[in-house]
């Protein structure tokens, strides 16, 4: 046995860290009275309702459009594209907020038309919010699966007298079928694991009730409540590793010209979406913005989101980068860069939660800056990793190989050659945990410094008092900074694939 | 332009005491009122819990404070105000202390703090600002606020309104409500109190086959004045507001008599260090100044000085609110319990 190189090491004390809220809930978990009771029924029902509701209605809204968006010519596909896998960018609790400030009687929409609608919220209005920003998650994925697709089988069965749509029912379908479960699974972990959704539309999920019994410091009900949420999300978790994409040997795609009144329809169809889950918002805000001014907004509230999201992001960059190295180099770094990604599938209430009662039994940390960053980054560096491990991953080895036969030093070819070719996929890293966690609501919440307000923080505080107006500036900045992300994920590995028709590459 | 008044007799020096609100019977009490103009220079660092204040007015005063003492550093960590407390209860567990002061909207809260004895003494001077009965020897109340029946005369006519808040869901009334409102919770928790679970869980149940639910008290109160009920639970300020909006609005206000349904709460404010700056800061929100706008654009009750009440609510002496221990109020968790169990929340 070789004796740990450094990347190893710093995965193995980074993993114990990942490791470390979850045990910290199992203790506070452990004087809780109560394990299960009816109303805690009520909020498992509640929340994987919703659950199934969002990947039912993603997978009614994102396969669709997937079929349309990797077969049909359309005019201005790419921009089609990018459009309508644009809400993934933006977090839901923009939308749910708007769409609850919209709709109802005391509603926006009742008092600029007259037009009286009913109220906007509970497991339907939580549902709707969650299908719109979660649907491109099974559009991205099946589209994925749709363009390694071989249509000469399609063909085939046309020829031989089927119509249309049952060949691509039986034949296309369950091929793709993988590809849509891995897309609805996400999906469905997202509604599992948002907070700011259910809490806008009053709906008693996991997050919201956990951060009610947060509020009565119940903090080992919190707790218990949390281990049953991780208990459904690791489950989630382990089916949407199951469902792997199967690839085939990429032949002869579908094509479709459609005529003129079928484009109609189909950009008639498509347009709705755009509609409500990024028109609405910005229209909200913008007519908020247009009446209400400023309001008491600061501008110290976007500084301080961007400080701490900059350092949790310059803190990824250099942790990132080792652990990275780590799971290419063998089985032992494989595992520890899935034990970190564990932290990704915490969600920020659980994650809140656990530091909180951390800092109470370490008062250094406690209300400071510093327990905030940390949460961010458990939370993001495995995108930061990520992002590093697609860039080292189209490596030539051999270059390294050559510095090394050239006299260079493990860590001078390190430095020199590796870190050079890498620095994109850190740069992109980076941004990603910035732009992530200038969003994040609940652990900000719950952890921020006394008096350290963020824009997330205050557009919570102003849905609190009910002055809906002065959350114009923030929702602008979080959609711009959304708008970023996306930008970012477009030149990044997601969006590679989105010129079909081009050779597939092979991974 | 209340707010802009505010600031200016807050930041600039103005005629102290010249104040409309000081009437001759004022002079014969014994209470003083004090301006911000007698007051000590506010210097230093302070950190404050504020349970969430009344849509931002709490703010304005915090801001015009602070404008007023520039070498004064006020950080403030917002919440629910139940959320604070129970905050202040887990750091003073821990071992851990970073609050100066907590600034509460129900006295339930203020309770729970002061029960675990976290709350400093106040000099006897800060207690005798206050209402003779409203003295504590380690809170200050800021303002008070009655629960009340707020109805739509024009659709009541002329049925029988109920004196007692048990029977309103024996009327034909209808009714809206606001269950998930924390005042209304500690209403619930001021009749778990008087009247027994059993009675109150009944009463619940009852009251969920009849009332329509809304987000707020000043969405129950929209309600009644539209005519979608006929009679609401709501604080009193939030009728208040809604005409001085609206001075033609159809809608009245009605007390229960010595029950739950008129009870009288008050948000307070406590001291959590001996710290001179702190106390001088509970001094400020005693002025003259803060108190008569509190009043005025709040619509809530002065409980310091001599400060004419809101206009439209009568005088507290003319209404028989029950005899509650506010500090008891605190305790919320076994409310909700029992509104879960009655399906309300």
């Amino acid at each position: 046995m070789k004796p740990w190189s450094t990347s190893y090491i710093v995965a193995f004390m980074v993993a114990a860290l990942a490791l470390f809220p979850v045990s910290v809930l199992f203790s506070l978990a452990s004087d809780s009275t109560q394990i299960f009771d009816a109303y805690n029924l009520e909020v498992l029902a509640n929340t994987l309702l919703l659950m199934a509701f969002t990947a039912l209605g993603a997978i009614l809204i994102g396969v669709p459009l997937a079929v349309i968006l990797t077969y049909v010519q359309l005019p201005w596909k790419k921009f089609w594209l990018v459009l309508l896998a644009a809400p993934l960018a933006m977090p839901s609790y923009l939308g749910a907020f708007t769409f609850y400030a919209t709709f109802g009687y005391s509603g926006e929409l009742n008092a600029l038309t007259g037009i009286e609608t009913p109220p906007f919220d509970g497991l339907f209005g939580a549902s709707v919010i969650m299908i719109f920003y979660t649907y491109p998650f099974v559009l991205l994925s099946t589209r994925a699966a749709l363009s390694s697709l071989d249509a000469s089988q399609v063909y085939a069965a046309r020829t031989l007298g089927m119509s249309l749509l049952t060949s691509l029912w039986r034949i296309a379908l369950p091929r793709i079928f993988n590809g849509i479960a891995a897309g609805a699974l996400l999906a469905s972990l997202y509604a599992l694991s948002d907070f700011g959704t259910p809490a806008f539309m009053g709906l008693d999920t996991f997050t919201r009730v956990i951060y009610v019994e947060y509020n009565a410091f119940g903090l080992s009900q919190a707790a218990m409540l949390s281990l049953q949420l991780l208990v459904i999300v690791a489950l989630v978790l382990y089916l949407e590793a199951q469902v792997k994409g199967s690839q085939e040997p990429p032949g002869r795609h579908l094509v479709f010209w459609p005529n003129k009144k079928q484009l109609l329809l189909i950009i008639s169809g498509m347009f709705p979406i755009v509609l409500f889950a990024i028109v609405l918002p910005l229209a909200v805000f913008s007519i908020w913005l247009w009446r209400d001014g400023f309001g008491n907004f600061e501008l110290s509230y976007a500084w301080n989101s961007a400080q701490a999201s900059l350092l949790a992001a310059m803190a990824a960059m250099i942790i990132a980068l080792p652990l990275a190295h780590a799971s290419l180099k063998g089985r032992a770094g494989k595992f520890m860069e899935r034990i970190i990604f564990v932290g990704f599938g915490i969600p920020g209430i659980v994650m809140g939660t656990a530091l909180v009662y951390i800092g109470l039994q370490l008062p250094f940390l406690y209300q400071t800056l510093g327990l905030l960053v940390l949460a961010y980054l458990l939370r993001f560096l495995p995108l930061a990793i990520g992002s590093i491990r697609t860039a080292t991953e189209n490596l030539d080895t051999s270059m390294v190989n050559a510095a090394r036969l050239l006299g260079a030093s493990r860590q001078e070819a390190f430095r020199r050659v590796t870190l050079p070719l890498t620095m994109r996929g850190v740069i992109a890293g980076g941004a990603l945990v910035f732009l992530e966690a200038m969003r994040e609501l609940p652990a900000t919440l719950l952890l921020g410094p006394t008096g350290y307000e963020t824009l997330a923080t205050y557009l919570w505080r102003v849905y609190e008092a009910g002055y809906f107006g002065l959350a114009a500036i923030p929702g602008l900045l979080l959609i711009f900074i959304s708008a970023l992300g996306l930008l970012l994920m477009l030149t990044g590995e997601r969006f590679n694939d989105i010129e079909f028709n081009k050779e597939t590459q092979i991974k | 332009m209340h707010r802009r008044t505010l600031l200016q007799t807050l930041s600039l020096a103005s005629l102290a005491g010249a104040l409309p609100g000081l009437s001759i019977s004022a002079l014969a009490n014994s209470i003083k009122s004090y301006s911000v103009e007698e007051l000590p220079k506010l210097e230093g660092e302070l950190t404050l819990y504020l349970g969430r204040g009344e849509g931002g007015l709490y703010e304005d005063v915090l801001n015009a404070i602070k404008k007023r003492n520039p070498n004064f550093d006020l950080k403030i960590r917002r919440g629910p105000t139940a959320a604070l407390a129970n905050m202040l209860l887990a750091e003073a567990k821990a071992g851990v202390s970073r609050a100066d002061l907590f600034w509460a909207v129900d006295s339930g809260a203020i309770g729970q703090v002061a029960q675990a004895g976290l709350a400093k003494s106040l000099p006897t001077d800060i207690t005798a600002q206050l209402k003779p009965e409203f003295r504590f020897h380690n809170w200050a109340p800021i303002t008070g606020r009655i629960r009340t029946l707020p109805y739509n005369p024009t659709k009541v006519g002329s049925k029988q309104l109920p004196t007692s808040i048990m029977d309103l869901p024996n009327t034909d009334l209808s009714i809206a409500w606001a269950p998930s409102y924390a005042s209304f919770q500690s209403f619930v928790t001021a009749m778990r109190l008087l009247e027994g679970e059993a009675a109150t869980i009944q009463w619940l149940k009852a009251m969920k086959q009849k009332a329509k639910k809304y987000a707020g008290e000043l969405g129950v109160v929209m309600a009644v004045e539209r005519g979608e009920a006929d009679i609401g639970l709501a604080n009193h300020y939030y009728t208040l507001r809604l005409k001085s909006g609206k001075p033609d609005a159809n809608l009245t206000l009605a007390f229960t008599n010595n029950d739950a349904g008129c009870l009288i709460n008050a948000s307070g404010i406590i001291s959590l260090t001996e710290n001179k700056t702190a106390i001088d800061f509970i001094r400020y929100l005693l002025t003259t100044e803060v108190q008569s706008y509190l009043s005025s654009e709040a619509y809530e009750i002065p409980l310091a000085g001599n400060n004419a009440p809101p206009q439209g609510i009568p005088t507290l002496d003319t209404i028989s609110p029950p005899n509650v221990d506010l500090t008891k109020l605190a305790d919320v968790r076994p409310t909700l319990t029992l509104m879960r169990k009655a399906g309300v929340l």
